[in-house]
């Protein structure tokens, strides 16, 4: 039977819904799929200059180490505790990021890369068919990455982290949790076990402040009557509780077509606060949305950069943005970085920015109609983005940048990272050792 | 990911229709990439040390291209976790029992009760030996 006389599988719509994807302890995993040794084993990964943990096995909890602790407590007792620590391989997680998030993409256009280990993608169907897309994206997150993550599934941002947050927690949902598939009685049991300050976006004072009425879970805070919660809070911890509800009220950010335009974007894990910092965030985007360009074999016409305070963060609201047109076609990282600086003037010194991004559009195949363009830059004739790209081929994403972006590694020099697992999937001369023995 | 890569690995030196203008432009370089690895994100590259896979042509301290996305079936040379450590062999799948063969008489072979009880951490696809 030829391929296309098979009938096509009836596609059923369904319903739209949010996944929440999840690495768990993503540093740790990542570690452990180079070093099996590490499995089931207490692992901590130590922050910069090995100073205190910031990632946790399950092991490691158990043994009553905490998110913090630092790495001079623990040193002298360490061997005795079966402990092992590595300190932070930026290389290795931000390759496996990469891994990560590229399956994701397989599954759905509509991908927001929330961090380094979490993204909100979109998805469609029956309850069923989104349970098994689930089921099938943990599983070759697995397969081709060797990173385990769970997966939350729901209406609403909030009530998909939420779903995430049970499939970790709860072990007959394998990983796996489908929001509105789990029974009513299931989900308050749940829900009552978890204390509020689990919810996505609710901090450890508004907690307090919801238990001083009595609001102690998340049952109870779902429960609560959203016009009061506006009253005594503000409009943020209403769009949460809605949210919860099942009302959409956080929107998906910018969605990503490799044809039609490509975003770098992240969140910052200590908000940016000060214009300098800003500029070098922005090199380093530009620089990264370069390098997909020409990756993907396109230029770009149009560059848009954007900063935003936190969705939580009621109190100070500040999105500037600002779009570029760039004087010829080009993936060039130095027009990029040098597009992309637009936004500084807009930046407020002391506003807590918490994610920023770089988007380009009008995006078509490099060197196409490069004849016809009246303008090229003279770095673009001197071939500096190519040289940059070669130099980082072969020396690494941090050998070689542009301006303060150039710089980032500067103060790593003297960073202490003394139990550093090779960098596996970055360095030739690291690369994972198999016994032929 | 990579839409060019995969139409140019099954299309490349069968050129069908009219080209498009673009072509001209392209650089025709040749990309060891494209030939060594077929999904780039779930490649590995990893180093050998000992010598019990020269039978397979694989020596002390070559290269192995491994690709996690293939099903491990009888014949390939895969990663193994064995005894906590990253081994390399040629997996036997029979109807009695599943083998981790050495190329090299002088290595025994390990036998398994069932491919479940084998962690296989990926497929290796190429091997760059230097000459």
């Amino acid at each position: 039977m030829r391929a296309d006389s098979v009938p096509a599988p009836r596609k059923t719509d369904g319903e739209s819904y949010i996944g929440l994807i999840d690495a768990n302890c993503f540093f740790v995993s990542a570690e452990r799929v180079f070093d099996p040794t590490l499995v089931n084993r207490p692992v901590v990964v130590l922050s910069n200059n090995d100073g205190c943990c910031v990632a946790l096995s399950p092991e490691a909890k158990t043994l009553g180490i905490k998110m913090g602790t630092p790495w001079f407590k623990l040193a002298a007792s360490a061997q005795q505790m079966g402990l092992v620590a590595k300190s932070s391989n930026y290389e290795l997680y931000g390759s496996m990021s990469e891994k990560l998030m590229s399956v994701l993409a397989r599954f759905s256009t509509w991908i927001e890369v929330y961090s380094v280990d979490e993204a909100f993608i979109g998805i469609r169907g029956s309850l069923d068919e989104v349970q098994s897309l689930g089921r099938r994206i943990k599983h070759e997150v697995l397969r081709l990455t060797g990173l385990p993550v769970c997966v939350g599934i729901a209406k609403t941002k909030t009530l998909a982290k939420l779903a995430c947050l049970s499939a970790k927690k709860v072990d007959v949902l394998a990983g796996v949790c489908v929001w509105d598939r789990v029974p009513q009685a299931t989900r308050n049991r749940m829900m009552s076990k978890l204390p509020v300050d689990e919810i996505w976006g609710i901090g450890h004072r508004t907690a307090k402040r919801l238990g001083s009425m009595g609001i102690l879970t998340i049952k109870d805070f779902i429960e609560a009557d959203p016009v009061v919660i506006r009253e005594k809070f503000s409009i943020v911890q209403m769009r949460t509780l809605l949210e919860l509800q099942g009302t959409p009220c956080i929107p998906m950010t910018y969605t990503e077509d490799p044809k039609q335009q490509l975003i770098f974007s992240r969140s910052f894990a200590e908000p940016v606060t000060t214009r300098d910092e800003m500029e070098q965030v922005l090199g380093i985007y530009a620089q990264r949305a370069s390098g997909r360009l020409h990756r993907h074999g396109r230029e770009a016409k149009v560059l848009t950069a954007w900063a935003m305070t936190s969705f939580f963060n009621d109190a100070q609201v500040h999105r500037p943005s600002a779009t570029v047109s760039l004087p010829g076609y080009s993936a060039d990282p130095v027009v990029l970085t040098k597009a992309a600086k637009a936004l500084l003037p807009k930046i407020i010194d002391g506003v807590r920015y918490a994610r920023a991004g770089i988007m380009v559009t009008d995006l078509r195949d490099a060197g196409v109609h490069q004849m016809f363009d009246a303008f090229v830059s003279p770095h673009e004739r001197a071939k500096v983005g190519e040289l940059i790209e070669t130099v980082r081929a072969e020396h690494g994403t941090n050998a070689i940048g542009l301006g303060r972006a150039g710089m980032r590694r500067g103060p790593s020099w003297q960073m202490k990272r003394e139990m550093m697992s090779p960098r596996y999937t970055t360095h030739w001369d690291e690369l994972l050792q198999v016994k032929a023995v | 990911m990579h839409p060019r890569r995969l139409v140019s690995a099954g299309v490349g030196n069968v050129p069908a229709g009219f080209p498009s203008p673009s072509q001209d432009y392209s650089d025709n370089k040749i990309d060891l990439t494209q030939l060594l690895i077929r999904d780039e994100l779930s490649t590995f590259i990893v180093r050998v040390s000992g010598d019990s896979m020269e039978g397979a042509g694989i020596f002390d301290g070559d290269e192995l291209i491994v690709d996690r996305s293939i099903e491990p079936r009888d014949g390939h040379v895969v990663i193994a976790v064995v005894d906590g450590e990253m081994t390399v062999k040629r997996l036997r799948v029979t109807s009695t029992a599943v083998i981790l063969q050495a190329e090299n008489s002088q290595y025994p072979d390990i036998t398994v009760p069932e491919l479940a009880d084998l962690v296989i951490w990926g497929v290796a696809t190429r091997c760059l030996h230097r000459l």
